[in-house]
């Protein structure tokens, strides 16, 4: 997600004054989002909080967000990607038929109205959560909308952020390209790093069962992924690192429990805008943390031969003169 | 008995990483996280010092961390293309690890993001 068109919360909560939150529920599942962050916030150039925030709220059913919303568009299952299309047309003020915004679900009214609080804001944000990136169209859902937040600086300014869940999932994707280049889906089965989600993410690598090993660490696919994935955890020799005796700790070869990260590990923590923040921990846990865990067993892989065939190291090429 | 109070404590159960809970402990286990929401309070209260779980399992059967490092390290590196996933609960110091992990064994990397 390098190069996308965002900011921090901390700009959202000082400036936004028109909010849209899309396939997302932020009044269950990231609650303080309104008060610590969007709506409800008062600053210098909001002095009426509330009052002088715009929310609107895109999903495929009336979640309790809508609640607290001004406008609530529903639009149709997986019909996402036809919607935001459609916005970066209207916007540009090109033609667009009137059945194709009905497929969407919507009305030409009230798109209109939509495109013209969109250019008519100081500060307008997009927050997008699973029910656009994980529904028909994926990425290239989440690859639209963040295209229709840099095609709005046009008008004004513009922003899109993703809402993420599972604590420092951020962290994992900010790690993993700061090492690697590359945020999910990577293999050094060539000695470098390479990039190809569908091919190198996990759940299509166990549906095909590709790996023959894997090793989980704060994450509980056996609770969570489909059937196929799970039996083929169950098959390979699954490693799982967790605080809790989890559901694929039960069909793991080898489960260690580790400290719980900011309850009783220290360490670092992305926020979703990508801001780190150090953890404080009120317990001692008698566990070790993940960190060191892992550490242990790389040191005790690295003890062992390399993983070319004749246990050779990788070739390093360098440049002559 | 008093409790212990931390101010400006970190909260990771979503992505919101708020960082303004106040969390008043015992050192066993946290009585009260101050400002958290219904989530984060579960996170917070649920969590203990206690052992309740044995250090490491191998095969079901409870073993050392020692002897379930070296289980591990035998087993990854026995396998011609393991899977390093998750990344999701845990500090961005392990996240760096795991990346090096991935690294030595010539493995896949990838975490929720891909789900």
């Amino acid at each position: 997600m390098g190069g996308k068109v965002t900011c921090t919360l901390g700009e959202v909560k000082q400036r936004a004054d028109f909010i849209v939150y899309w396939g997302g529920n932020p009044a269950e599942c990231h609650p303080r989002h309104f008060t610590k962050y969007t709506i409800m916030q008062k600053s210098k150039f909001l002095p009426r909080g509330r009052k002088d925030r715009t929310m609107v709220l895109v999903d495929i059913r009336e979640t309790k967000s809508a609640k607290a919303a001004d406008i609530f568009l529903q639009v149709k299952p997986g019909k996402d990607f036809e919607l935001i299309t459609i916005l970066r047309a209207l916007i540009k003020d090109q033609h667009v038929g009137d059945e194709q915004i009905a497929e969407t679900g919507m009305t030409r009214a009230g798109l209109d109205d939509l495109v013209h609080r969109m250019k008519s804001c100081k500060f307008g944000v997009f927050f997008f959560g699973m029910g656009l990136s994980m529904t028909r169209g994926k990425h290239m859902n989440s690859a639209a909308l963040l295209t229709l937040a840099a095609e709005m600086n046009a008008f004004t300014k513009f922003v899109a952020m993703p809402m993420r869940g599972h604590g420092n999932v951020t962290g994992a994707d900010v790690i993993m390209r700061w090492q690697t280049g590359y945020p999910f889906g990577i293999t050094f089965n060539r000695g470098y790093p390479r990039y190809n989600p569908g091919e190198f993410s996990t759940v299509d690598v166990l549906v095909r069962g590709d790996c023959d090993a894997a090793f989980i660490i704060g994450a509980d696919p056996g609770a969570t992924m489909p059937q196929p994935a799970i039996d083929h955890l169950a098959r390979i020799p699954t490693i799982c690192l967790d605080p809790h005796v989890t559901h694929t700790s039960r069909l793991a070869r080898v489960h260690i429990t580790t400290a719980a990260q900011g309850i009783s590990a220290p360490g670092t923590a992305y926020r979703m805008d990508e801001l780190p923040l150090p953890l404080k921990p009120a317990l001692k846990s008698p566990y070790p943390s993940d960190e060191e865990v892992v550490r242990r067993i790389n040191e005790a892989i690295a003890k062992k031969p390399f993983w070319l065939p004749d246990g050779s190291q990788p070739q390093v090429v360098t440049a002559i003169g | 008995m008093t409790l212990q109070i931390i101010n400006n404590a970190t909260c990771t159960f979503c992505g919101c990483v708020c960082d303004d809970i106040q969390l008043h402990h015992d050192e066993v286990r946290i009585h009260e996280a101050k400002k958290a929401c219904v989530l984060g309070t579960a996170w917070f209260l649920n969590h203990t010092a206690e052992k309740k779980y044995p250090d490491a399992l191998i095969d079901g059967k409870e073993a050392t961390v020692e002897e379930a490092i070296q289980m591990a390290a035998t087993l990854l590196h026995e396998a011609d293309m393991p899977l390093v996933y998750g990344m999701s609960n845990t500090t961005c110091e392990a996240q760096k690890e795991c990346v090096a992990m991935a690294d030595i064994l010539g493995g896949l990397l990838d975490s929720h993001t891909s789900l």
